[in-house]
C-alpha cells in the first residue's frame, strides 16, 4: 500500500501529529487490506443508473425561512454575514 | 403493570378508548427515564417538556374526540442523527455538539402529523460510524441485558432505550446494520426498509447511497406501524421513490404455508459462532414446521460485500462530512489564524478517531490515482451483486441468516481492532449495498444470556412479507422475551 | 502585438448564470443583488442532512444552449460531485458533471472580419454557483453571503480553436447574444451573470501545440482581450528566452493588466469527483427533447450573415439590428410588411427608433408604432410621395397618435408636389424675383442654384419635389 497520509489529510482538512499519524498509518494499512479483497471484474465505462430516472423540481420559489435562523448556529457573525479568517481574493 | 412495559400497539388501543391517558403513558416512560438512564445513558438529550405538552395535547385532542392516527400520544425516541426543529442534532459528535436544526427531518414531520410524542434523541456512533456506539462523543450506552456489553451500533441508543422500556418505540438509521445488529444484540425488533421508501431529507448523512431510517421496537406489530407512518415518497429527496405504501400493520398475517426461505450457506460459515449458527437454524426449523420450505441460495462473498460496503460508505462519508469546517455551524476550534488552520484544527478536534479513519479512508479512494481501483470497482461489485441477489430471489422468497455474528461484546473488545469490528457487519451491510429490506428478530439466547438475532432479508418493497414472515415466528414463539430488560 | 511568428490557441470555458426563478437545487428565489444571506434556506447554506433536488427549468435552458450550440444532448446523464473546501462552498463540494454532460460535441459559428469562423464546442454542463466573499478592510475577517450559493450555472467548453484576442471577442459576444436570445441568461456581466477561464497556448504554425496555461479571473470581454494578450505575449517572451512554459493556473488581474501564478501543476487540486449519490439520474424524454430543439429561434450569428448575405444590410448595422431580440424582429416585420428596401428599414430602426428608445428608455413595443405603419412611412419615402423632412415629421406625429402614416400626410398636406405644370409655375416665378441670383450663377456662383431651390421650396411651401424644381431651374439658368 502506498498512503500519503500528509497528503490526504491535507485534502481531508485534518492534522495529526507525528505519533497519531504513525499509529494511523498501520491502522489504515489493515484497512485497505480489508478493502482490497474486491472481485476480479471488469470496470470500465461510466457509472449509470438509467433505471432511477429522477423526478425534477418545478422552478416556483418558496421562501421560509428567516436569516437569523439560518445564521443562528454559526460561530461568528458580522453585519447579517458569516466570519471566516480573512482570504486572499481569489474570485 | 407498568405502561412503559406494554408495546405501542397495545397503548394505541388504550389512548383511543380513554382507558389511559397519553400524559400517563409519557408520564410513566419518563419515569422509567429516570429510574435506567443513569445505569443505560441511552439519550443524548431529553425532552421531557416537549413530550408533555404533545401528550396534553393528544389528551385533548381525544377528548374532543378526534380520529387520531395510532401512533398518536406514543412517546417515540429519535436517533440523533435525524434532525429536529428547535430540539439540539448532535450525531454524538463534538463537531454538532450545539447544533440546533431550524428544520425538521421529513420522517419528522411525518410523526407529527401522526401526533408522536418525542422522548428524545437517542445515542449513537459518531455520525453513525461504529457497531458498539462506543465512538459517541458524550457517553457509552450500555446493553439492558448486561450493561458490561455494547448495545451494539451504530443505533445502539435507539436499541437499549426500547429494550428497557425508556421508550416504546425509536427510529434508527441503517447504513450497514445499523438498526438491525443493535435489535439483534439488545434483543428487539428492527427494520432497515428499502432504499428509497423512507425519506431521507434531514437525516444527516454518512453514506447517501446506503443510508435508511428505519423503526425499532419490542413486537413486530409495532415495528409495522412506525413503517407505516414513516414511509413514502418526499419531493424533498430525489432518491425516495413513489409508489403505494401499504398500512402494514392492518395486513399483518402468520401464514407461511409453501414460503420459500432461503438459506445462505456462506452466511453461516466463517466467523459465525456455533450458538448464533444453532439457533438461527433452530428459527428456520420453526418456519419449516409452521409449513415453510427451506431452500440453499447462493449469495455474495462476505468479504468482498464488506470491502465495497467500505469503499462506498467511506468515499460518501468523506464528503458528506467535509461540510463539518467550523464556518457556519457547529464546532468551531478556538486555536486559529489562517483559514487553513481554522479548517484543520475544527476537523482535527471536532470528528473522533474513527470518523477520521473513515474520513482518510474515504478521501483515499476517490483521489486520483485511486479512484478507478477503489471506488469505481467497488460500485461494479455492487452490480454484480444486485445480480446474484435478483437470481437468489427467483429461488426464494425470503432469506434468513443470522444478523451479527457473534452476540452483544464488552466495552473495549474489539476497539484497538478495526477489522475486527468492521467483522460484526459482515452479515448485514450487504442488504444496504443492493438497497434490500431485511428485518432482525430475537430468536433465543446464547449462554451468556445475550440476545441473538435472525435476519430475514426480502426482495425490494417486500416489506409486508418480512412482517409477515417475522410476525409468524413471534406467534409461533410466544411474543419476545424482555423480562429481564422491561423488570 | 509582435507575435514573432508564434500563433496563439485559445479555449474558453464560460459560466452562465441561468435567470430561472428558483435555485438549482433548492426553491430560494434566484435573484441578484439581495440583502446579504436573504435568498438561503438550509438547503443552499448546506446544512447537515439537507438535500437537493434539480430545478427542471435548468435543464430545460442547458438543453436549449446545446441545441443552439449544435450539440449531441445526452438523454441520460448524471450529476457529481466536485469536492474542495472553500468558505463560499456551504458543502465544501459544488455539485456539477463529469464525465456525462448534458451536451456535447457542439460547435459555434462566429464571425470575424466578415468571415465565418466555426468553433468547436466540447461540452456544456450544469453546476451551481458558490457564494460571495465580502473584503472590505472595515472588517478584521472575510464575510460570507450565501445569496448566490447554488445560482444555476452552465459552463460552456469550446475546443482549442481560436486563434486570437478578436476571435475569442467575437466568441464571447455571440455567446452572450445567444442565451439572451434564449431568454436563458441575462447576460448581464457588471453582475457576472456570465464569467470565463481561458486556456492560452502558443506554438509556432506546422509545431504541435505549446503547454497551455489556464487563467481565472476574467470577469468583462474586454478583459478577456487584454488577458489573453498579455498572456500570449508572456509565453511567447518566455519562449524566445529559451525558457519552457509549466502548466498552471494564473489569476488574471484586469485593474493592474497581468497576471499572476495560482497554483502550478504539482499543487494542482484533486476534486475527488465521484457521481453525486444524493441525485438520480437524468432522463429526459424523447418528446419533450424535441419540444425544446423546436424552441430555438434563429440565432443572432445566423441572422447576421442571412441580413448581410440575403437582404444586402452591411455587417455592422447588421450586428446592430441583431444585438437586441426586440429590435431584430421589429425589422423583419416591417420589411414583411411592405414592398420596401431592408437597407431604408435598417436606417429607420437604427436612427429614429434607436434615437427615441435612447432619449425615453422606452422598449419598441412601448414606443407604440406599429411595423406596418413603419413600413407605410418607408414606402411613401421611396416613392418621393413625401420629401425627407416631410418624413421626419410624419414620425414625429406617428410616435404620440396611432394614426396611419398616409392620413397623416393628407391632415397636414405634407404629400410632395410632382405635377409638372404647377411646379413650372413656381419656378418661373422665383427665377422672375431673382434675376440677381441667376445673373451670379451665369457669372461663375454655382452656389447661388442652392439658394435658388431653396427659394422654390419655400414658394411650395415644402411640398415641391425639389429634384424636378431643381431640373427645371437649371434650364432656365443654361440658357442664354
Amino acid at each position: 500500500m502506498d498512503m500519503d497520509i500528509k497528503r490526504l489529510a491535507k485534502l481531508a482538512k485534518l492534522k495529526f501529529n507525528p505519533e497519531e499519524e504513525e499509529k494511523f498509518a498501520a491502522q489504515m494499512a489493515n484497512i485497505v487490506a480489508m478493502v482490497e479483497k474486491l472481485p476480479d471484474l471488469d470496470a470500465s465505462g461510466p457509472l449509470i443508473d438509467p433505471d432511477n430516472p429522477m423526478e425534477f423540481r418545478k422552478d416556483e420559489v418558496v421562501q421560509k425561512y428567516r436569516r437569523d435562523e439560518l445564521i443562528a448556529n454559526a460561530p461568528e457573525v458580522q453585519a447579517g454575514c458569516i466570519v471566516v479568517p480573512k482570504t486572499v481574493a481569489e474570485e | 403493570m407498568e405502561l412503559y412495559r406494554l408495546t405501542a400497539t397495545e397503548l394505541s388501543r388504550m389512548i383511543r378508548n380513554k382507558e389511559v391517558s397519553s400524559t400517563e403513558v409519557t408520564k410513566s416512560v419518563f419515569s422509567r427515564i429516570k429510574e435506567k438512564e443513569n445505569e443505560i445513558e441511552a439519550y443524548v438529550t431529553l425532552n421531557e417538556e416537549g413530550a408533555l405538552k404533545k401528550a396534553a395535547e393528544v389528551d385533548e385532542k381525544i377528548a374532543r374526540g378526534e380520529t387520531l392516527s395510532s401512533l398518536a400520544g406514543i412517546p417515540v425516541g429519535i436517533k440523533d442523527n435525524i434532525c429536529t426543529k428547535g430540539l439540539r442534532t448532535t450525531c454524538s459528535s463534538k463537531m454538532l455538539s450545539n447544533f440546533v436544526p431550524p428544520y425538521n427531518a421529513t420522517v419528522i414531520n411525518k410523526l407529527e402529523e401522526a401526533d408522536f410524542v418525542c422522548t428524545g434523541k437517542l445515542n449513537m456512533d459518531e455520525f453513525a460510524m461504529g457497531s458498539s456506539t462506543e465512538t459517541s462523543f458524550f457517553k457509552k450506552t450500555k446493553n439492558p441485558f448486561d450493561t458490561t456489553r455494547v448495545p451494539g451500533g451504530s443505533s445502539g441508543g435507539s436499541a437499549a432505550a426500547v429494550a428497557s422500556g425508556e421508550a416504546i418505540v425509536a427510529l434508527g438509521s441503517d447504513t450497514g446494520g445499523s438498526i438491525r445488529q443493535p435489535a439483534s444484540f439488545c434483543g428487539v425488533v428492527g427494520m432497515k426498509p428499502t432504499y428509497g421508501s423512507v425519506s431521507r431529507f434531514g437525516l444527516v448523512a454518512f453514506a447517501s447511497s446506503l443510508d435508511q431510517i428505519g423503526p425499532f421496537g419490542r413486537c413486530v406489530e409495532d415495528v409495522a406501524m412506525l413503517t407505516s407512518v414513516i414511509c413514502g415518497k418526499d419531493p424533498m429527496d430525489t432518491t425516495s421513490v413513489r409508489r403505494e405504501y401499504p398500512r402494514f400493520e392492518d395486513n399483518l398475517s402468520a401464514d407461511v404455508k409453501g414460503l420459500r426461505i432461503g438459506i445462505p450457506d456462506v452466511y453461516f460459515g466463517e466467523g459465525v459462532t456455533e450458538e448464533v449458527r444453532q439457533s438461527v437454524m433452530n428459527a428456520a426449523h420453526k418456519y419449516e414446521e409452521m409449513g415453510a420450505v427451506l431452500v440453499p441460495v447462493t449469495l455474495p462473498q462476505p468479504d468482498y460485500a464488506l470491502a465495497a460496503y467500505y469503499i462506498i460508505a467511506c468515499a460518501e462519508a468523506s464528503s458528506n462530512l467535509a461540510r463539518f469546517d467550523g464556518v457556519k455551524y457547529g464546532y468551531r476550534s478556538p486555536n486559529y489564524t489562517s483559514l487553513e488552520d481554522l479548517y484543520e484544527n475544527t476537523r482535527s478536534e471536532g470528528f473522533g478517531e474513527e470518523v477520521k479513519r473513515r474520513i482518510m479512508l474515504g478521501t483515499y479512494v476517490l483521489s486520483s490515482g485511486y479512484y478507478d481501483a477503489y471506488y469505481k470497482k467497488a460500485k461494479f461489485t455492487q452490480n454484480l451483486m444486485q445480480d446474484m441477489f435478483r437470481k437468489a430471489f427467483t429461488q426464494a422468497d425470503v432469506i434468513l441468516c443470522p444478523t451479527a455474528p457473534d452476540t452483544a461484546f464488552k466495552f473495549g473488545e474489539n476497539s484497538d481492532n478495526q477489522v475486527k469490528m468492521y467483522m460484526n457487519d459482515i452479515l448485514t451491510v450487504t442488504v444496504n449495498i443492493v438497497g434490500l429490506p431485511a428485518i432482525s428478530i430475537p430468536c433465543g439466547f446464547d449462554s451468556k444470556g445475550m440476545p441473538i438475532g435472525c435476519q430475514l432479508i426480502g426482495g425490494k418493497f417486500s416489506e409486508q412479507l418480512l412482517l409477515n414472515t417475522a410476525f409468524a415466528y413471534e406467534k409461533a414463539v410466544g411474543g419476545f422475551d424482555l423480562s429481564r430488560t422491561l423488570g | 502585438m509582435d507575435t514573432k511568428g508564434y500563433e496563439m490557441i485559445v479555449g474558453l470555458e464560460v459560466h452562465c448564470e441561468l435567470n430561472t426563478k428558483t435555485k438549482i437545487y433548492c426553491s430560494c428565489r434566484n435573484s441578484f443583488g439581495a440583502e446579504v444571506n436573504s435568498q438561503c434556506c438550509p438547503i443552499c447554506m448546506g446544512m447537515p442532512g439537507t438535500l437537493p433536488t434539480l430545478n427542471e427549468k435548468v435543464v430545460d435552458y442547458a438543453v436549449k444552449m446545446g441545441y443552439a450550440l449544435n450539440c449531441t444532448i445526452n438523454p441520460v446523464s448524471k450529476q457529481d460531485r466536485k469536492n474542495y473546501f472553500y468558505p463560499d462552498l456551504p458543502k465544501a463540494y459544488q455539485i456539477s458533471q463529469f464525465d456525462i454532460p448534458l451536451c456535447e460535441h457542439g460547435h459555434l459559428d462566429i464571425l470575424v472580419d466578415g468571415k465565418e469562423k466555426r468553433i468547436g464546442i466540447t461540452r456544456i454542463h450544469i453546476e451551481e454557483d458558490a457564494g460571495k466573499l465580502i473584503h472590505d478592510e472595515s472588517f478584521a475577517g472575510t464575510l460570507v453571503d450565501f445569496n448566490r450559493c447554488g445560482v444555476p450555472l452552465i459552463e460552456i467548453v469550446s475546443e482549442p480553436d481560436l486563434r486570437s484576442s478578436a476571435e475569442a471577442k467575437a466568441y464571447l459576444d455571440t455567446i452572450r447574444e445567444i442565451v439572451i436570445y434564449l431568454g436563458i441568461s441575462d447576460g448581464k456581466m457588471q453582475e457576472g451573470s456570465i464569467r470565463c477561464d481561458i486556456n492560452v497556448s502558443v506554438h509556432k504554425p506546422g509545431e504541435p501545440f505549446g503547454t497551455r496555461v489556464e487563467m481565472k479571473n476574467v470577469n468583462t470581454f474586454s478583459g478577456a482581450v487584454r488577458a489573453i494578450e498579455y498572456e500570449a505575449a508572456r509565453q511567447i517572451e518566455v519562449l524566445e528566452n529559451g525558457g519552457t512554459i509549466s502548466q498552471e493556473t494564473r489569476r488574471w488581474d484586469d485593474l493592474k493588466g497581468c497576471n499572476f501564478l495560482l497554483r502550478s501543476k504539482e499543487d494542482a487540486q484533486d476534486y475527488r469527483y465521484f457521481p453525486e449519490p444524493d441525485l438520480s439520474t437524468i432522463v429526459l424524454d424523447e418528446n419533450h427533447l424535441a419540444e425544446l430543439k423546436a424552441s430555438i429561434p434563429e440565432l443572432p450569428n445566423k441572422k447576421v450573415v442571412r441580413y448581410m448575405q440575403t437582404l444586402s444590410i452591411p455587417e455592422e448595422e447588421a450586428r446592430l439590428l441583431v444585438e437586441s431580440v426586440e429590435k431584430a424582429a421589429y425589422f423583419e416585420e416591417v420589411i414583411a410588411a411592405g414592398n420596401i428596401v431592408p437597407k431604408d428599414a435598417a436606417n429607420w430602426i437604427l436612427g429614429a427608433i434607436s434615437r427615441v428608445i435612447n432619449e425615453t428608455g422606452k422598449s419598441i413595443a412601448e414606443i407604440g408604432i406599429p411595423a406596418s405603419h413603419l413600413a407605410k412611412l418607408i414606402e411613401m419615402l421611396e416613392k418621393k410621395e413625401i420629401s425627407s423632412s416631410a418624413g421626419n415629421t410624419v414620425f414625429e406625429e406617428m410616435l404620440h397618435s396611432d394614426k396611419m402614416p398616409a392620413d397623416i400626410v393628407a391632415e397636414k398636406g405634407l404629400a410632395q408636389v410632382s405635377d409638372q405644370s404647377v411646379l413650372q409655375q413656381i419656378v418661373d416665378q422665383v427665377a422672375a424675383a431673382n434675376q440677381k441670383s441667376i445673373d451670379d450663377y451665369r457669372g461663375g456662383k454655382t452656389n447661388a442654384l442652392g439658394f435658388l431651390v431653396g427659394q422654390c421650396m419655400k414658394a411650395s411651401k415644402g411640398k415641391g419635389n425639389p429634384a424636378i424644381m431643381r431640373e427645371m431651374l437649371l434650364k432656365i439658368l443654361n440658357q442664354e
